[in-house]
């Protein structure tokens, strides 16, 4: 037992809730080990974050014990003695944050430990560089991107000096850029400074970094093992909702085939590396019957893309758009810069770029939330701004669901909250009700749930009312920003789903800013890049991600497919360079090794 | 952008006075404010205008920025000039109808707006030099003797940290939940006072909503940090009086002793009523 840093035995909780009981936990037998880096997995209300929750005595178990380097947690003489021990950092950058500078906020740990001032100088210090935020060490923390405040909670709990820290989904709310920093930070903590870390998170390409994985399901552990033995079980993970990375599903169809990716093999560049060596170890001749079958598909290709659908006439037209913030302020910031568009109707348009490239200020100009300083912008050939008293009408017709739309929920019940827009524009009851219920159904919220009261409802579930309060104005354009921010893997999937098959039903035009490249490859008809506030590039999918090297350089992350047959086609493998998905992938590689693979 | 609000006006600096105690600061700034009131001749006012201005060019803080600050008062200064110029009875210089200007009456507004701008300036220095944190800090220190009647300094100087901490952030989130609203056809900029305070119940419960989950949370990282109120707990950074507060201390007692000597040495150039 001394050599654990953390144990359970037989971990039980229940939460009390109106009478009932409700079991979250149900018996966790579990030790972590001094210096281990383990992801948490499951969906939610897995009970993942109930578990981590009792290493640092926030919880206490209701049966079975857990202790910290032998202490145990429920002995409230203790409770500092492991909360020293065994840090935390939350979801939400901005609610752990105390001070308002980060060196004070740095120090507030320490300071509760009453260690000597001068000792806490160093240590703040200390926990800054290795972060790599002691340059800011003397700003605003909500002046800070996420990723940088994230960076801050987490010295805030190195200079502590503790032999753990739990990470809860760290990277829930931040871009792929902020992602970056933070995993690179937490990587750190465990080759650095020997912290054993417990990582929950939802990003599968994340866990493939942990030493162990353990996976949760409904408050019982379902898989524990390295990652390559956890991701080699792909069918009973994704029977529990959970994903497996795409260069593990890519590596498992190549085995299939018979090429021998190794098992461990579970970043894009390890993939790519194995499925490189299996294509030189072929034949010549085999190679050059492959480097032929690539030309024929790609003059097909050609002439196939040649023919692309008659557009059906545009809904909206930008037409020279800028704007600044804070003109003539020292603040002052070009947001967006000579914008050119047109949406036609029926498209879906997915738009991305890092944060701050001008995305929000662009989608707050399409329903006039925000007046062109220059341009214009026309709905139906008409400048939204003719005339500027009803501009309301506008917004009716371009819907726009912010980022985390469920905390803009406000009335008694979900029907009230839903109808909001519809009073406002002045429906009359009966259709009221018809259009509530129609939008429920579009966004899949379940009838039952419309006199609830929307607090009470789940994440995902508000999410939804939110969505459908917009979606029963019946807008004629829908403008989502980053709709599945948040949410987990299943959670993802269907409200994507969702908005897929409202797009189709209703006929609307859908245009959708996401961070998530996996989901803009799937729907979207068009995408466009938008960096330092101005388009970047546009065009199809596989027009946009065949410039992967781009998209890297503005600080996007492109899908682990198109990473690793970008990669192969690099290096002269004849694919293409631009694939997306996983049927593309699989039809790149039955071409690449048609005939067999069995050489190798 | 809203963001863009600084709380407390920090503008970070190396100056002299950025690197005095904030506790003394505090002191010397309601020490000197007091002897701005009691300048009430021409020339100790001379003295006193030209001794903020000293001290305004010894914080390096741009002259921009303190204008700024006066800028949020000027209804306040027209308002008492106007008051003053109008009720004070002397010698009349101006008259219409019912309103009479006298020269006594020009005299009291100008001392009045000087002594405003003054004090505006000279509790702007404080703020402009002192990051709130330090503020908080050295309010904590002042007013640790009240520990002994029972009042809770350390909780007290905690909230006023979390309060300027989330300050910025809440701000934003009201800008955010209004343009989320306005998109669902939220008309808050027309309509009467009582319509608009109507129109802001769906910014305000999301806001409430909001904020009590972010406390929640920000409680539960607090406690693992191991955050248990005031006691036992050291700082990182401890305030300790330096040779520079004690100077600035002699500077000001003597810039007031001036004040005093020179009211009661001149009082032909008492000015004020």
């Amino acid at each position: 037992m001394n050599e654990a840093l953390i144990q359970t035995q037989n971990l039980e909780f229940a939460y009390d809730f109106e009478e009932s009981n409700i079991p979250v936990l149900k018996g966790i037998d579990l030790q972590i080990k001094a210096g281990e880096f383990i992801a948490l997995l499951g969906h939610n209300g897995s009970g993942k974050s109930t578990l981590a929750k009792h290493f640092n005595a926030l919880l206490l178990p209701s049966g079975g014990k857990a202790f910290v380097l032998g202490m145990d947690t429920s002995n409230e003489a203790l409770t500092y003695e492991i909360r020293r021990r065994v840090g935390m950092v939350f979801q939400n950058p901005d609610n752990q944050l105390v001070a308002t500078i980060v060196e004070e906020d740095v120090a507030f740990g320490p300071e509760n430990l009453g260690i000597p001032s001068n000792e806490i100088r160093q240590r703040v210090d200390e926990a800054l560089k290795t972060v790599g935020m002691y340059d800011y060490r003397e700003h605003a923390p909500h002046k800070l991107s996420g990723g940088q405040k994230q960076r801050v909670a987490i010295a805030g709990v190195i200079a502590m000096q503790p032999q753990c820290i739990v990470f809860d989904e760290p990277t829930a709310m931040l871009d792929p850029s902020g992602r970056e920093e933070v995993i690179e930070t937490i990587l750190r903590l465990k080759n650095d400074l020997g912290i054993a870390t417990v990582l929950i998170t939802h990003y599968m390409d994340e866990a493939a970094l942990a030493d162990r994985v353990i996976v949760m399901d409904k408050g019982e552990i379902l898989l524990d093992g390295t990652p390559a033995e956890v991701f080699a079980k792909g069918q009973q993970l994704r029977m529990h909702n959970l994903d497996v990375p795409e260069s593990v599903e890519i590596a498992e169809f190549a085995r299939h085939m018979g090429i021998p990716v190794p098992m461990d093999a579970l970043s894009p560049s390890t993939c790519a590396q194995a499925i490189f060596k299996a294509w030189s170890s072929r034949e010549e001749s085999e190679k050059a019957r492959a480097y032929l079958r690539y030309k024929e598909e790609l003059s097909a290709n050609l002439i196939n893309s040649e023919a692309e659908p008659a557009s059906s006439g545009s809904v909206i037209k930008i037409k020279e758009l800028s704007y600044t913030y804070g003109g003539g302020t020292p603040f002052e910031k070009l947001a967006i810069n000579n914008i050119n568009l047109s949406i036609n109707k029926g498209e879906f348009i997915g738009i991305i770029g890092h944060t701050g490239s001008g995305k929000t200020t662009l989608v707050q100009h399409l329903n006039g939330l925000i007046r062109p300083q220059q341009g214009s912008v026309l709905l139906n050939g008409t400048d939204i701004w003719a005339k500027p008293k009803k501009i309301r009408q506008v917004r009716y017709q371009v819907g726009l669901v912010f980022q985390y739309p469920e905390y803009q929920l406000f009335e008694e019940t979900v029907y009230k909250d839903i109808a909001y827009g519809l009073k406002r524009m002045g429906v009359d009851k009966h259709d009221i009700s018809m259009r509530v219920r129609e939008a429920a159904n579009f966004a899949g919220l379940d009838l039952n749930l419309l006199e609830k009261s929307p607090f009470d409802l789940s994440g995902g579930e508000k999410r939804r009312a939110a969505i459908a309060g917009v979606i029963a104005m019946r807008p004629a354009v829908l403008v989502l920003d980053e709709p599945s921010a948040g949410l987990d893997p299943k959670g993802r999937r269907e409200l994507m789903n969702q908005i897929q098959s409202y797009r189709r039903r209703s006929g609307t035009t859908v245009l959708m800013v996401s961070h998530s490249m996996e989901e803009i490859a799937r729907f979207a008809d068009r995408v466009l890049v938008m960096n330092k506030g101005e388009i970047a590039m546009q065009g199809t999918v596989s027009q946009v991600f065949g410039h992967s090297h781009e998209l890297v350089q503005m600080g996007l992350k492109v899908p682990e497919l198109t990473q690793i047959f970008d990669s192969l086609s690099g290096r002269g493998v004849p694919v293409s360079s631009s694939v997306y998905t996983l049927n593309q992938a699989i039809t790149e590689m039955e071409r690449l090794f048609a005939g067999g693979a069995g050489n190798a | 952008m809203l963001k863009d609000i600084t709380i407390g006006q920090f503008f970070p600096g190396k100056s002299f006075i950025h690197k005095m105690d904030p506790r003394m600061k505090i002191i010397l700034m309601f020490g000197l404010i007091v002897f701005v009131f009691m300048a009430g001749n021409a020339i100790s006012m001379g003295v006193v205008l030209l001794s903020t201005v000293l001290i305004l060019l010894i914080t390096r803080v741009p002259f921009k920025l303190y204008f700024k600050g006066l800028k949020a008062i000027w209804m306040i200064i027209i308002l008492t000039s106007l008051l003053n110029m109008f009720y004070i009875k002397g010698t009349v210089i101006f008259e219409w109808k019912f309103i009479s200007i006298t020269w006594e009456g020009v005299r009291q507004s100008i001392f009045i707006t000087l002594r405003i701008v003054c004090m505006i300036l000279i509790s702007s220095v404080l703020t402009y030099t002192s990051s709130p944190t330090a503020l908080t800090d050295a309010i904590e220190r002042l007013l640790a003797p009240f520990k002994l009647v029972g009042l809770k300094v350390h909780e007290l100087a905690m909230m006023m940290t979390i309060a300027l901490r989330f300050i910025p952030t809440l701000i934003e989130e009201v800008e955010k939940i209004m343009n989320a609203q306005k998109a669902r056809g939220a008309d808050m900029d027309s309509g009467r006072l009582t319509e608009r305070i109507k129109a802001m119940i769906p910014v305000f419960i999301p806001l409430f909503v909001s904020s009590i989950r972010r406390a929640v949370e920000l409680a539960a990282a607090m406690e693992c940090r191991c955050y248990t109120g005031g006691k036992g707990r050291t700082r990182m950074k401890v305030l300790r009086y330096k040779f520079r507060d004690f100077f600035a201390f002699t500077v000001i007692a003597a810039l007031c002793a001036g004040i005093l000597y020179i009211n009661f040495r001149f009082p032909e150039w008492k000015m004020t009523v």
